[in-house]
């Protein structure tokens, strides 16, 4: 079951209800209170989650946060110190490997193979056929308009390139489970795009596809589910609308009378209102909308721009990145004092 | 296990090629050609340097004209029985000079005559002096033979017939010696020992590319690190079995012409195995293989630790050492077939493969080459085992699953 937050988010003024944590029936990934240490050092501290099959899930969080730990340790790669996990029904994730593609973080190939044998040779690993693998590289290649360098060396090739030429390796041999590690990093807008379509054509294939990142733009974009790891834990589990509701409507007011810091406007106001710029900036709740156009246009101060929107999941994991550090170091704070009283 | 063969096979496919099929290769098959060249060149410069310093050697003998010829005479006829290698120094007969009397003028006289002189005869032939460089030395006994026949050929002045000896070559080929296999058995610890320190110590920096290219990280997650290592050893043992083949090759061609020459087949035949040509050789390669993967295994393992070549060069040094000694106990052991200290070095695991090879060539059982084999192994297992767990605790960060600690929560 996946946990719910520790520390519910608080909302400036209108309370947005946390949204349950999801019913997944069907999940391909799970992990359960998983904690890894290196040294002294906390990498991953009781991470529970879970992928349903058929679906994008993002791992957001800052760098440093244990996203390539937590994936390294859900493929097997890594054992964890505590907690279980589960891979595509098996408790080994070792025995699935031939089901799973995966690119990891470091991007590696063998600079003096051709680009087609590379993507064969990742494809031959997880059980693919060499043959079929150099064939159907050459073909996803050319798909993504890389067909002229089928049988260049990777030596060769703009560091961009390899990434592709990897990325086509992780998925050759048509994996139910896509694991990517940061697959965006390096890669120029028109390949950034080339890869979305190839992860959403991949899920309409009908694998699942894990990934981490810690650019927001993709996630919104392509997420169904996402987890918001910061600090060694999962701070958040859920849909992006649900990251996104976690903080109220945005309403950005601009009045059409000059006199706009006059005190009667302000009393119509929300308190924690600030006039920036032009315009008034205040958060107001869900329902809030329609009362709030009430008052302004009773109030007689005119409309001469008014936006009430929904903040994107950048602020959102902006805010609970931020709240999960302020948690942090108020329990180190709490721990150094009772060391101090003990 | 068929997945995992299968991910062997690959991981050695790819290693074969990625050494084969460069120009290094080249470089790698032929080095033994710089050595063979560099060899003949010093070996040459050698054997010039053994001649000369046996051509400046001189023998003297400071006698009377009469004394002189007899002994001229004597040292042709006996000089013929030696061969190139071993015929005494040349011998110098001094009959222009007043005779040294006694030993002190001797000795002055042969210093006189300098450094290259390695004995001086002096005085009547029947009571001679002699003086020698070093004491016990050939030269002067030597010298005492050829004054020994004159005095006895001018007493009898014998007309008796010369002995004439009939020389000819032991049949060897049947009956080879113990000391013979023994030789043989040496000779096989030896080959398996240099071939296997030249070509297993490769390994050490076989994982440094994946390390290095971050290629690693893939494979530890798409196939058993176990069958990274062993695809790795048995890739590397492909590009050695190569290279031993060609090598092989060219040298059973040495072989086979050279049996043509008269007298090399009859040593060759001498060196016969106790267990049979066919199956010393057949459990030579085995043994070589055998070897290989437990070396290549150490040193695959230990290199997988390092985190630079630095490391790799420091790290290789102490096997190095360690696979001398193995050569030196298997060595012995094949000194001493059948005692005690045979019996260890053949069941030490890194010493096994020398030892059990040498053993072959003295012993004719075959099953106690089974045992070896699967006990030789057991330990390649072992080792890549250990190797395998090292690696992922220490290089990849993961943990002992028995010692893994049991952290706060």
């Amino acid at each position: 079951m996946p946990k719910r937050l520790r520390h519910p988010i608080r909302v400036a003024r209108l309370a947005v209800p946390i949204p349950e944590l999801y019913e997944l029936t069907d999940p391909i990934v799970e992990a359960s209170a998983i904690t890894k240490y290196f040294g002294d050092f906390r990498a991953v501290h009781d991470l529970s989650l879970a992928v349903p099959a058929g679906s994008i899930y993002g791992l957001l969080g800052p760098n440093g946060a244990g996203k390539s730990t937590s994936l390294r340790i859900l493929l097997g790669i890594i054992e964890p110190d505590g907690g279980t996990r589960r891979l595509l029904g098996s408790p080994d994730p070792q025995s699935a490997r031939h089901r799973i593609g995966y690119l990891p973080e470091e991007r590696g190939l063998y600079p003096n193979m051709k680009a087609r044998e590379a993507i064969a040779f990742m494809g031959a690993l997880r059980g693919l056929d060499w043959a079929e693998g150099r064939k159907r590289g050459a073909v996803m290649m050319e798909e993504l308009e890389l067909g002229r360098v089928v049988d260049e060396k990777i030596r060769k090739m703009s560091k961009g390139m390899a990434q592709m030429i990897q990325l086509i390796g992780s998925i050759v041999h048509s994996p139910e489970l896509i694991v990517l590690d940061e697959p965006f990093s390096g890669l120029d807008p028109v390949n950034q795009e080339r890869l979305e379509a190839m992860i959403r054509r991949e899920r309409t294939r009908g694998a699942t596809i894990l990934f981490s990142t810690h650019v927001m733009a993709h996630a919104e974009r392509l997420c169904d589910r996402l987890a918001i790891i910061a600090r060694s834990e999962r701070q958040f589990e859920g849909s992006v609308d649900a990251a996104r509701a976690l903080l109220p409507m945005q309403v950005r007011y601009t009045p059409r009378d000059a006199a706009a810091t006059d005190a009667a406007l302000r009393a119509l106001l929300p308190a924690d209102a600030e006039w920036r710029g032009d315009s008034w900036h205040f958060a107001i709740s869900d329902d809030g909308a329609e009362d709030l156009l009430t008052r302004l246009v009773s109030g007689g101060h005119g409309i001469a721009g008014l936006s009430i929107a929904r903040p994107g999941l950048h602020d959102a994991f902006v805010h609970i990145v931020r709240q999960a550090d302020g948690d942090y170091d108020g329990r180190d704070a709490a721990d150094a004092e009772s060391g101090e009283a003990a | 296990m068929t997945r995992f063969l299968r991910a062997v096979a690959i991981i050695a496919r790819r290693d074969f090629l990625a050494i084969v099929a460069t120009p290094t290769f080249l470089l790698f098959l032929l080095a033994p050609f710089f050595m063979v060249a560099f060899g003949t060149i010093g070996g040459l410069g050698a054997s010039q340097l053994a001649v000369n310093t046996r051509d400046s050697g001189q023998i003297i003998a400071v006698v009377s004209p009469a004394d002189g010829a007899l002994l001229d005479k004597a040292d042709k006829a006996l000089r013929t029985g030696f061969g190139e290698v071993g015929s005494p120094a040349r011998l110098v007969i001094k009959t222009d000079m007043p005779v040294p009397r006694g030993p002190d003028a001797a000795r002055a006289a042969a210093t006189r005559f300098g450094g290259d002189v390695h004995a001086l005869l002096a005085g009547p032939i029947d009571t001679p002096t002699i003086i020698e460089r070093n004491r016990g030395g050939a030269s002067g006994r030597y010298l005492t033979l050829l004054a020994d026949i004159v005095v006895r050929d001018r007493a009898a002045r014998a007309r008796v017939a010369p002995v004439i000896p009939v020389f000819a070559a032991m049949d060897t080929a049947q009956a080879p010696s113990s000391a013979a296999r023994q030789q043989l058995g040496f000779m096989a610890v030896f080959i398996l020992f240099l071939l296997t320190l030249l070509l297993a110590g490769q390994a050490v920096g076989m994982l440094a590319e994946e390390k290095g290219n971050k290629v690693i990280e893939i494979l530890a997650a798409a196939v058993p690190l176990e069958a990274v290592f062993v695809g790795k050893l048995i890739g590397l043992l492909g590009v050695s079995m190569l290279f031993i083949a060609f090598w092989g090759t060219l040298a059973g061609f040495g072989l086979f012409v050279a049996t043509g020459a008269p007298g090399v087949g009859a040593v060759l035949g001498g060196f016969g195995p106790a267990i049979g040509w066919p199956a010393f050789l057949a459990l030579g390669i085995v043994y070589f293989i055998m070897a290989f993967l437990l070396l290549g295994a150490v040193f695959l393992g230990v290199g997988a630790q390092a985190g630079s070549v630095r490391e790799i060069q420091m790290l290789s040094l102490p096997i190095t050492i360690t696979q001398v000694a193995m050569f030196g106990l298997a060595s012995a052991a094949a000194s001493a077939p059948g005692e005690r200290l045979a019996t260890i070095a053949q069941a030490i695991p890194f010493s096994s493969p020398y030892a059990m090879a040498a053993r072959a060539a003295t012993d004719a059982s075959l099953s106690v080459h089974l045992l070896a084999i699967l006990w030789q192994g057991l330990w390649v297992a072992l080792v890549i085992a250990v190797s395998v767990r090292l690696f992922r605790n220490g290089v990849l960060g993961s943990g002992w699953s028995l010692w893994r600690r049991k952290r706060r929560a």
